[in-house]
Order: structure tokens, then C-alpha cells, then sequence
């Protein structure tokens, strides 16, 4: 039972962020209105999707350095569980873009941001399936890891900056960071994002044990 | 360590230019992609398409250009290279060749846009200048994937799958700002933009120096 403490904070977290996200008090504003709320099931996905990108990033460099098998593979479960988070930001996304900007899908560089880090790690995953020498793949994954993380970061931390976005915080936009001070807002927002990181570090760990018995178990 | 690459680039050329098809595959991919587009756009040619058409052929030819650099390596020739070259100076030699060589390609995708589509460009200097920060960017990103899908091997959509997607933060930009080298272009404006490009492509080249030795070692 050792190490089992951050998985129930983690769960811990996320119920509350969960079901106090639909109940506490949140402010008025025009237009987005009751959907603020987005706030606690959009945000915390792109934040927990980062981390875990930096996971599987620090996980291919130590692969890198010594060749170690469990270490690709678990940077190669990170890299899946962020993609996985991913998708869930990108989906309530959508249901919110579709009621205040009229459109599940528009051109903000938020977006574009998202889908190309949503390609690039694809190409990861097929590139690292497709090598089948592993030693091999421990150094092609690890090495285009490395590049797909950096023009992650490039994409979505520095090209928006240049230009407006639709969204929240950026141009012309009321920011969420003005709603970050609601002191309603905050310790819900918080305890999301850190809930979802551990969320998905223990489905990450979660994944690598199971593959792990699982190849012991077609030696056997 | 320049005696070197300077021999790398030098060979690049003269192996290329003993299979001369591959150069003249990669014109007429270009010739017949262009008149593709002229052919189904040839009514609304504006600024905003010609410059949209330009970008998504020279992509796709550059990704055409490039991705055999490590065709030779991948077999004899390979151990030869192993024992006998540093892979920095290896990576750079390419990088260098493929640099000249998109150029090359980019400027001749211009100019057959220009004949078949009208003179679109109005001031010439900055479309020069952003078509070699594009070159530069890409022969970075291009070589290292050239590499990785060397190494990789039999999968022939590989080369397109990894390096498009790693090619969009710079296509974005490169995109809008030469835009505006088509309808009236200032350099101060632009400056950001440029300075922008120019990092993203100084980025590029660094990590495949730094990652390609990773990647090399057997």
C-alpha cells in the first residue's frame, strides 16, 4: 500500500472539482453565463496534457542515456495518457465553442495549437510502432520525442502569444484570469488541475504495469 | 571539422547529380503540381491563393526533396560514413546540401508560379529573403526526419507523417508574413515576425545537431 497516498488525493481532487464544479457559485458574465463552469472540466486537461507531455519527455532522455527498455515504454505510456487528456480538453472544448462562438470547431491559434500537437504525437505513436528492433526504437522514439516536445511548447506557448485568440485571456477577450480571482472560483480550478495530473500519472502507471504482466505472461 | 562537411556537401552534389532523375523528378513534381493548381484555380488567382498554393507545394516538394538525403547511408556506404565521419558534421553537411537544394527548389516553384499564374510578388526582396529563412527552417527539420525514417526504413508514408506536423509553427508564420511581402511589405512591421522565423529555424537546426548523434549511433 505503499505510494497509494497522491492516488487518493488525486481521485480525491477530481470528485471534488467534479461535483463542486456543477454546484458552487460562480460569477455572471455576459454570454458565457453558466458556462464558465468549463473552466474546471477544459483547463485542467491542457495542464494535467503538459505535464504529462514532460513526463514522457524526461522519460525518453533518461531512455536515451541508458538504453533502458522500461524507461522508453514508460514515456511512451505518458505520451499516450496526455493525448488521451487531450482529447477530453478538446471535446468539452467543443461543446463550449459551440455555445458561446456559435461553432464546434473555428481558426484561433489555440486550436490549431492543439490539433498540431495532437499530429505530431500521433506521428509518434505510429513511428514508434512501426520500428521493430527495440534498441532501435528507444533511440527513434526518443529522439523525435524530443523534437515533437519542443515544437509543442513552440505551438502552444509562444505562437498565440503573436496573435489574437477567440479565447478567454487573450485580445480583446474578457480573460479568465480576471475570473481566477473570484476567490468562489479558485480552490475548485486548483484542486482540478492538480487532481487530473496525478489522475494521470496513475493511469499512466496503471498502463505500464499491465503491459508488464502482460508480456510476462506470453513468455510464460 | 569545415574541411569535412564542405566534402559532405561537395559529394552530396556530385552523387546527386550522377542520378540525375531524382533532380528531375522533383522539377517535374513541381511543374505538374503548379499547373494542377492553375488548372482547377485558374479564375480566382488572387494574393491570398497564389500565396496559399505556393506554400502547400513548396511543403510537399521540400518534404519530396529531402527525405532521401540518408538514401545512400542507409546501406554500404553507411559503415564507411560510420568510421570515418563525426555524426555532427555529418548532420551539418546535409543539413547545408538540403539547404541549397530547397532553395533551389523553392525558387524555381516561384518562378513557374510566376509564369503561370501572373507576377503575384511585389517586393521581391523580402519574398527572397523570407523564401530562404523557409529553406533554412526546413532543410533543419527535414534532414533530421530524413534520418529517423532512414533508420526506420519500409514505411513510405513515414517521412510526410513526421515532419508535416513539425513543419506547421513555421509554415503559420512563414505563411502570413510572406502574404504581405505580396501585397505591400514594410520591414519594420514585420520584424517581429522575421525575428520569430528566424528562431524557430535557429531551434530547428540545433536540436537535430544535438539529437542526430543520438540517432546515429548503432
Amino acid at each position: 500500500m505503499k505510494g497509494i497516498w497522491w492516488k487518493l488525493l488525486g481521485l480525491l481532487l477530481v470528485l471534488f472539482s467534479l461535483v463542486y464544479g456543477m454546484l458552487g457559485p460562480v460569477q455572471r458574465l455576459p454570454i458565457l453565463n453558466e458556462t464558465i463552469r468549463v473552466l474546471y472540466y477544459h483547463v485542467p486537461m491542457w495542464f494535467a496534457m503538459v505535464a504529462l507531455m514532460l513526463t514522457s519527455l524526461i522519460y525518453s532522455l533518461k531512455a536515451l542515456n541508458t538504453n533502458n527498455f522500461a524507461q522508453d515504454s514508460y514515456a511512451f505510456e505518458a505520451a499516450k495518457t496526455g493525448f488521451f487528456l487531450a482529447s477530453i480538453g478538446l471535446s468539452t472544448g467543443m461543446v463550449w465553442a459551440r455555445f458561446t462562438w456559435g461553432a464546434f470547431w473555428v481558426n484561433d491559434p489555440k486550436l490549431n495549437g492543439t490539433a498540431v500537437t495532437m499530429l505530431i504525437y500521433l506521428a509518434y505513436f505510429v513511428l514508434r510502432n512501426s520500428v521493430e528492433d527495440p534498441f532501435k526504437r528507444i533511440r527513434l522514439a526518443g529522439v523525435y520525442n524530443i523534437f515533437a516536445f519542443v515544437m509543442m511548447i513552440v505551438f502552444i506557448g509562444i505562437l498565440p502569444r503573436l496573435t489574437d485568440s477567440l479565447h478567454p485571456g487573450n485580445g480583446g477577450n474578457p480573460g479568465f484570469n480576471k475570473y481566477d480571482l473570484n476567490s468562489d472560483m479558485r480552490p475548485v480550478f486548483y484542486s482540478a488541475v492538480i487532481g487530473w495530473i496525478l489522475i494521470g500519472l496513475w493511469l499512466t502507471n496503471l498502463r505500464v504495469r499491465y503491459k508488464n504482466l502482460k508480456e510476462k505472461h506470453e513468455q510464460v | 571539422m569545415i574541411e569535412q562537411i564542405y566534402q559532405i556537401v561537395k559529394l552530396n552534389f556530385r552523387l546527386e547529380w550522377q542520378e540525375r532523375q531524382s533532380y528531375f523528378s522533383i522539377l517535374i513534381y513541381i511543374l505538374s503540381s503548379v499547373y494542377l493548381s492553375y488548372l482547377v484555380f485558374s479564375e480566382v488567382i488572387s494574393a491570398e491563393t497564389w500565396n496559399a498554393f505556393f506554400w502547400v507545394i513548396f511543403i510537399f516538394s521540400a518534404v519530396q526533396a529531402a527525405y532521401r538525403s540518408f538514401h545512400y547511408e542507409a546501406d554500404q556506404r553507411f559503415l564507411l560514413y560510420y568510421g570515418m565521419v563525426k555524426p555532427e558534421n555529418l548532420v551539418l553537411g546535409k543539413i547545408i546540401y538540403n539547404f541549397l537544394y530547397l532553395y533551389a527548389t523553392g525558387l524555381f516553384t516561384a518562378l513557374v508560379f510566376t509564369f503561370l499564374m501572373g507576377n503575384e510578388i511585389n517586393s521581391l526582396g523580402a519574398f527572397l529573403f523570407i523564401l530562404l529563412l523557409a529553406s533554412l527552417g526546413f532543410s533543419a527539420i527535414l534532414t533530421f526526419v530524413a534520418g529517423i525514417s532512414a533508420k526506420a526504413s519500409n514505411n513510405p508514408a513515414l517521412p510526410a507523417i513526421l515532419s508535416i506536423p513539425l513543419l506547421y509553427p513555421q509554415l503559420i508564420s512563414l505563411s502570413r508574413v510572406s502574404l504581405r511581402s505580396l501585397t505591400g511589405f514594410s520591414w519594420e512591421v514585420n520584424a517581429p515576425l522575421l525575428i520569430v522565423l528566424a528562431l524557430l529555424s535557429l531551434v530547428s537546426l540545433l536540436l537535430s545537431f544535438l539529437l542526430f548523434p543520438y540517432l546515429w549511433r548503432d
